[in-house]
């Protein structure tokens, strides 16, 4: 009985092994949708490409105040992880709604700033670079905001479900909120710092 | 029994490391632009490699890969071939179109 029992409990965490490693390949695979995405983002402002230049529409200070928005929370998000180890479904829901706020201004700021590009007239309709940059930029705050909506969904859900089950998806996200961070060091490298020069 | 998913244990003076090293290499990438002191060339240099670096410490401070089990290394290796796809795309797109450029614009 006690066998029998043992083996079911190695072939849950066998499956639930292979789930991670799943997402992991969905990870990396959006990776090279990102990277498409810089790829012609870098081809399209090649020196000699058509339009004028990001550079004079700029404003850096929002952009390190973006960067540091989504790097702390990140951390928190990890404190969050940190404190499921300890089963404390306040603690990790506490943590979890500071990493929201912190990603829901990174989001506020990113709408901010394009409203503003658009109104200096740095439309995504004004030229290949613009498009690029939108299109870039856009699809990493499009990622930003489902991550949003599946922390809040995880908040919810926190206190129904169990402990492993928990941890496993808290696991999930962290990856994927990670991830996100990860993309945006070359966002502010490639786009905004290389744009400024 | 605990499920092996590969990464390594997640620590608070690891990840409070990994903060501050984060920190410090944003604040040096944006200052060297912001206050430019130093010149073009040399500034590019400055902030790919704090680029570079900020993303090694993330990985290995924040995402945890780690080749501790045999999970952990087909993680690694999966991320090894994606960024050798990425290097690829990336790159020879570049070559690609700088080398159209040169040979039939000018």
């Amino acid at each position: 009985m006690s066998h029998d029992l043992a083996l079911a409990e190695h072939q849950h965490a066998e499956s639930a092994s292979i789930d991670v490693f799943g997402f992991w390949l969905y990870i990396m695979t959006d990776c090279i949708l990102f990277g498409c995405l810089f790829a012609s983002f870098l081809v399209l402002n090649l020196p000699g490409a058509a339009g004028p230049d990001l550079k004079s529409y700029l404003n850096l200070r929002d952009v390190l105040l973006e960067t540091f928005l989504l790097l702390i929370s990140n951390f928190v998000f990890g404190l969050a992880i940190l404190s499921s180890y300890k089963n404390s479904v306040k603690k990790v829901q506490g943590w979890l709604a500071l990493s929201f706020l912190l990603g829901a201004s990174f989001v506020f700021l990113e709408l901010r700033e394009f409203a503003q590009l658009a109104q200096e007239g740095f439309r995504w309709d004004l030229s290949g670079k613009a498009s690029s940059f939108f299109a870039l930029v856009g699809t990493h705050g499009f990622h930003v905001s489902c991550g949003l909506f599946w922390i809040a969904v995880m908040i919810c859900q926190l206190p129904f479900i169990q402990t492993d089950i928990a941890q496993r998806r808290l696991t999930y996200l962290g990856l994927f909120w990670n991830f996100l961070d990860i993309v945006w060091i070359f966002v502010f490298t490639l786009v905004y710092l290389t744009g400024a020069l | 029994m605990q499920a092996d998913y590969g990464f390594a244990k997640k620590k608070l003076s690891i990840y409070i490391f990994g903060f501050s090293l984060c920190v410090l290499l944003t604040l040096t990438a944006f200052g060297a632009v912001i206050y430019p002191t130093f010149s073009k060339a040399a500034t590019l240099g400055i902030i790919f490699t704090a680029a570079l670096a900020q993303f090694l410490v993330q990985v290995i401070c924040f995402l945890r890969l780690a080749t501790e089990t045999e999970q952990g290394v087909n993680n690694i290796l999966s991320f090894i071939f994606t960024l050798v796809i990425l290097i690829t795309i990336i790159s020879c797109s570049c070559w690609i179109m700088w080398s159209l450029n040169y040979h039939m614009m000018s």
